[in-house]
């Protein structure tokens, strides 16, 4: 069976307010944080979505729009750069699960 | 909408539904918020539904064909190592008869199907016009007036009740808030699960995993299915899918640098998995994060004047060896709130002490007698020993037990010993051992 790379696996999500251009991040990342004092940039590989991301210069940015709202940064962020919330109903992103 | 409830319940996952259909039952007036599309749009799980109580909610819920995907009457525990699995495994037709003790369900589909069967209740409730199953609501603040939950607030709009029940899930914001636990929690004994849902031919997976009619195998994995992060893998059949995936341990995912959808991609290389899943396809993806059943980290106080915690909200969920359970300690979790919520409004009264009555509840159920009994299998399975070295060294014993080679056969504790030399020590493995009688 063939192994699916993320960005295959994330087009099978069935993202909520897909199609609205204007979307309320539900959360909101801190990156000077991550890119003064953080040790270890770990939501760049353990966010199963990877809306974490380094650049070539290794400094982290984050995008919300292919957020599961799975919680992981949540926790794992440790340094205090991650403000979590649920998205809005109507303005956030977010998912609708087809299987959950 | 502007009169009070006798409760208001957030989230329509299985802990607020179970509640939600109790309290129907006992006709109060209710109303259940969910921040989805519909109940079961934002919940991922297995996921295993274990034990009875469902037949409680939904009698006879096994002679419809819906909700549910199938009952387990076929249990395996493999260990793997990179080329071998080791399988202890179990059927049994002693578990064919209906109530089933483990029913494998897809969240998406059976909350929405037991969503509907709250509704049926709702309706021949006295309340059929004024208790609601509310969806495309998120709720923002929990509204406290001297120290008591009074009612919720979304956006401008306030919704006011004699009591609250939190089932919002692992992610409780709510219970955060209302300071029932900490504002952050650190990733130590949280773990992320990853899952793809995988689709065969119904004829294809019926055969291939043995199942006959609508029977069901769950199969968990320890060892190299996590790539030496703490955890395991899962494997259960649904109707014509399976939900194959992992749950990782966080802080040791941090601190090995590794990607979740990187080591699912491992596990699926293994040589075993890869015969399992051949000619699937994958049709979703999802992740969401576990509590792990450490009761250092649970939410001590479940409850305040007017307000109880449900559910993974209250970090109900155990992994002791045998089995993930988790949707089983929200549904009765659930239905305890739901009968403390109750009586309180028989004697007219919501105060700490009558919500104090829940955990109580909770405290004498099998629920927390679990959780205390079993910390010691909690931690046993989070020690790296047992998730590398003792699949290494079962998996070495099997290849060499099972190897034929027209050359005289040595006796098997000679091959245990080799095995037990290679890949692990006999301290490490009496320190296991002495923890593991302890925690069985």
């Amino acid at each position: 069976m063939k192994l699916l790379s993320l960005p295959e696996r994330l087009g099978l999500v069935s993202y909520r307010n897909q199609a609205k251009s204007e979307i309320k991040p539900h959360i909101v990342v801190d990156t000077d944080i991550c890119n003064s004092t953080c040790p270890h940039k770990c939501t760049t590989y353990v966010c199963p979505a990877n809306c974490y991301t380094k650049d070539e210069n290794g400094k982290v940015h984050f995008q919300v729009e292919d957020c599961i709202e799975c919680g992981t940064c949540m926790y794992a962020c440790d340094q205090g750069a991650v403000s979590w919330e649920f998205p809005d109903p109507e303005i956030g992103r977010g998912v609708t699960w087809n299987y959950g | 909408m502007d009169e009070k409830f006798d409760c208001i319940i957030v989230g329509a996952g299985v802990a607020g539904l179970s509640a939600a259909m109790m309290l129907a039952r006992a006709n109060m007036k209710f109303l259940l918020i969910e921040k989805g599309e519909f109940p079961g749009s934002k919940n991922v799980s297995g996921g295993v539904l274990w034990g009875n109580d469902l037949a409680k909610l939904v009698p006879n819920y096994w002679e419809e064909d819906a909700g549910w995907d199938r009952f387990i009457n076929h249990r395996r525990l493999t260990f793997l190592d990179e080329e071998s699995s080791f399988s202890i495994d179990f059927k049994s037709s002693h578990f064919n008869e209906a109530p089933y003790t483990g029913v494998v369900v897809l969240r998406s589909k059976f909350d929405r199907w037991l969503a509907e069967k709250v509704e049926e209740a709702i309706a021949e409730s006295d309340f059929a016009m004024d208790s609601f199953i509310a969806p495309n609501i998120l709720v923002e603040e929990i509204l406290m007036e001297d120290g008591k939950a009074v009612g919720i607030r979304t956006g401008e709009e306030k919704f006011f009740a004699d009591s609250i029940i939190i089932a919002e899930g692992v992610n409780n914001l709510l219970t955060r808030q209302v300071g029932l636990q900490d504002k952050y929690v650190p990733a130590d004994h949280m773990l992320t699960g990853v899952k793809e849902i995988i689709r065969f031919d119904q004829n294809v997976l019926e055969d291939r995993f043995q199942l006959n009619g609508n029977s069901g195998m769950s199969n968990e994995f320890v060892g190299f299915a996590t790539n030496g992060i703490e955890g395991g893998g899962f494997l259960y059949t649904n109707k014509d899918t399976i939900s194959l995936g992992l749950v990782l341990g966080l802080k040791d995912l941090r601190e090995k640098e590794q990607a979740p959808y990187d080591v699912l991609n491992h596990f699926k290389k293994h040589p075993v998995i890869a015969d399992m899943i051949r000619g699937g396809e994958v049709v979703e993806y999802s992740a969401h994060i576990v509590s792990s059943g450490d009761k250092r980290v649970m939410p001590e106080k479940l409850y305040k004047a007017g307000l109880v915690i449900c559910g993974e909200a209250a970090n109900l969920l155990m992994n002791a060896g045998k089995a993930i359970q988790g949707m089983d300690y929200a549904m009765r979790s659930g239905i305890l709130a739901a009968e403390a919520i109750t009586k309180a409004k028989e004697k007219g009264d919501f105060g700490e002490e009558a919500m104090k009555a829940y955990q109580t509840a909770l405290e004498d159920s099998y629920i927390m007698k679990d959780i205390n009994n079993f910390q010691d299998a909690v931690h046993l399975l989070h020690d790296p020993v047992m998730t590398q070295k003792v699949p290494n060294l079962i998996c070495d014993f099997g290849r060499n037990f099972f190897s034929i080679n027209n050359e005289p056969t040595p006796k098997s504790r000679t091959m245990l010993r080799g095995a037990i030399k290679r890949h692990a020590s006999y301290w490490e493995l009496f320190k296991l051992g002495i923890k593991g009688g302890k925690a069985l």
